[in-house]
């Protein structure tokens, strides 16, 4: 199993490094914004109650520093960065194979269906930490560039990431639900975007949009909040949720592999 | 295991998907060292064989087992000690022939002991195996194809229509490969629609159509039983042969007769061997009539001594 994990890692390698690289650009420019763009933004959120309504995007704003950094790891940016690997990548892992006819030669080693599913899940994954990591260290190095750094609880910055991870192992974990359901990967990936896609809807349209803001309860992101953590302010109610929208994606997937017929590819 | 015990075995193997029925009440056993002929037409049900045993897909009723093991619960057992090649397999486009070969060695688990001779006696040189997969013609995937299914020495290979995309100058080196294997005492899976490729290499055949087994014999008694087609040519009339036993469909034009003749041509022989005889041609038994008289009369298949007989199929779609 871990030729595959390592072969799977080697095939991201090139694209993580690139993607990698984009992610640490971007989080070194978000703490940039903040020390430029705060007190301009601020002054003119208090003269008009619509720039004030729209400053909020998603859970984050850039009237602080934690409020910044979670604009910046809900930006649309950023969740692209990550996505490429938690939802296109692992909505491809198996229904990909499958459309390509490779599962073909794959399967016919002696591995078990869930040790193929949780060897990809795993490189998928690191690369996943890889980018989330790269996208706060930049913000972490960033915010030291702007002479920023003390007003960043370095502490919490564990509880940031293992909350950020928990969002993205929760994407993956549908994503991976969805590759193995589908003999090709055009329905898998439609499934899995649109899932990311319905999530980053309702919180956006409840954070921008006040009469639903209750909608955000029902997105995953509602539940990814750096800025409350670097406020000392952990909801654990968040990572469980997390946590079980892991565990249920991954479960069915775990179930449902082995025990899916695979007829020879068309 | 037993020596004796055979190598696959099914029994009473059935997989429907809903309505449709893919394999129906199949029975059989390859034995060990054998070259197992699978023989069907497209959609008969080989690849959903293959494919149940080797745990691709879950049979709806009947049993099935490799090596004694069973399909559904130990197939990663099984998949250790097979090779497989898939029908039209598709390979890592990215890697290079050599990598794409020692990537499937890890994984399988075994050290790749045959590749080196594969490679030489399919023509794969070091130069061709640094190339990438995605500027490998159809023979040379193919040909990889069939290094990776047997570069590990399994105890069975389960080909799915191996020689596809092989030019002939190929084709005969993969049957002088599956010659050495069946001398080593190792076991072939061998499914293929083209006749004279099983005729030449494989002990047994089974014939399957629509799901179903239709004969299960060694090729020497299919084709022992075949009728085969004579002519004759006699200076002046020929002779009535219709009594003589075996000859049937007698058509008479003046100095020339034709007939099919089954079973036994030493009658036949005794009837005509006469000093007018002028011309003689007795056309061998091929495969392909064999299968053809299969699928051309769903009624009344054919008669043949000996090995599996089944009842015709009925349509199931």
């Amino acid at each position: 199993m871990r030729h595959l994990f390592a072969q799977t890692l080697r095939w991201q390698a090139v694209k993580v490094l690139v993607v990698g690289l984009a992610s640490l650009g971007w989080g070194l420019l978000i703490p940039f914004f903040y020390a430029q763009f705060s007190d301009v933004l601020r002054s003119l959120a208090s003269e008009n109650p619509l720039i004030d309504q729209f400053s909020n995007f998603g859970s984050g704003n850039l009237f602080t520093i934690g409020g910044t950094i979670t604009l910046g790891l809900q930006h649309p940016i950023a969740i692209a960065f990550v996505a490429i690997f938690a939802v296109g990548a692992a909505s491809l892992a198996i229904a990909g194979e499958r459309q390509r006819g490779t599962l073909e030669v794959l399967l016919a080693r002696p591995l078990p269906r869930n040790g193929v599913l949780l060897a990809t899940a795993a490189a998928l994954f690191v690369s996943v930490v890889a980018i989330f990591g790269v996208l706060v260290a930049g913000m972490v190095a960033g915010a030291a560039m702007q002479g920023l750094l003390e007003a960043v609880a370095v502490d919490q910055l564990p509880l940031v990431l293992l909350n950020g991870l928990l969002l993205w192992a929760a994407f993956l974990a549908f994503s991976l639900g969805a590759s193995v359901s589908f003999d090709r990967a055009g329905p898998a990936l439609g499934l899995s975007l649109a899932y990311l896609i319905v999530n980053y809807f309702l919180e956006i349209l409840g954070s921008l949009w006040t009469d639903a803001a209750w909608l955000q309860e029902y997105s995953l992101f509602h539940h990814f909040q750096p800025g409350e953590i670097l406020a000392g302010e952990t909801d654990p109610l968040d990572l469980l949720i997390l946590a079980l929208a892991v565990a249920i994606p991954l479960g069915y997937a775990l179930l449902r592999f082995p025990r899916r017929d695979l007829a020879a590819p068309a | 295991m037993d020596d004796a015990a055979p190598i696959i075995s099914t029994l009473g193997l059935t997989k429907r998907y809903g309505r449709v029925a893919a394999l129906t009440d199949l029975t059989l056993e390859v034995r060990r060292g054998e070259i197992f002929g699978f023989l069907g037409p497209n959609g008969a049900g080989k690849s959903t064989m293959i494919r149940v045993l080797l745990g691709y897909l879950h049979a709806t009723a009947g049993s099935a087992s490799v090596f004694g093991l069973d399909t559904e619960r130990e197939s990663v057992e099984i998949r250790r000690r097979c090779g497989y090649l898939p029908g039209g397999i598709a390979l890592y486009d990215a890697q290079s022939g050599r990598d794409a070969l020692d990537y499937l060695a890890d994984l399988q688990g075994a050290s790749p002991v045959r590749r080196e001779a594969l490679a030489e006696r399919l023509q794969m040189s070091d130069a061709t195996l640094r190339r990438r997969v995605r500027d490998y013609s159809r023979g040379m995937r193919q040909k990889i194809g069939v290094i990776q299914a047997l570069q590990h020495d399994p105890q069975l290979a389960i080909l799915d229509e191996p020689t596809e995309g092989l030019d002939p100058l190929m084709q005969h080196a993969f049957y002088a490969i599956l010659d050495d294997l069946r001398r080593e005492g190792r076991t072939i899976f061998f499914s293929s629609h083209v006749l004279p490729e099983v005729e030449r290499v494989c002990d047994r055949v089974a014939i399957i159509r629509d799901g179903r087994l239709l004969a299960l014999q060694h090729v020497g008694e299919l084709l022992a039983h075949r009728r085969r087609r004579i002519m004759l040519r006699w200076r002046g009339t020929a002779p009535d042969l219709r009594g003589v036993p075996g000859i049937a469909d007698v058509e008479q034009d003046g100095s020339t007769l034709r007939a099919t003749l089954e079973g036994d041509v030493v009658p036949f022989v005794r009837a005509v061997a006469s000093p007018s005889l002028e011309d003689l041609t007795i056309e061998p038994a091929s495969l392909e009539e064999v299968f053809l008289d299969y699928y051309a009369d769903e009624a009344a298949p054919p008669s043949a001594a000996g090995g599996t007989r089944v009842p015709p199929p009925k349509a199931v779609e």
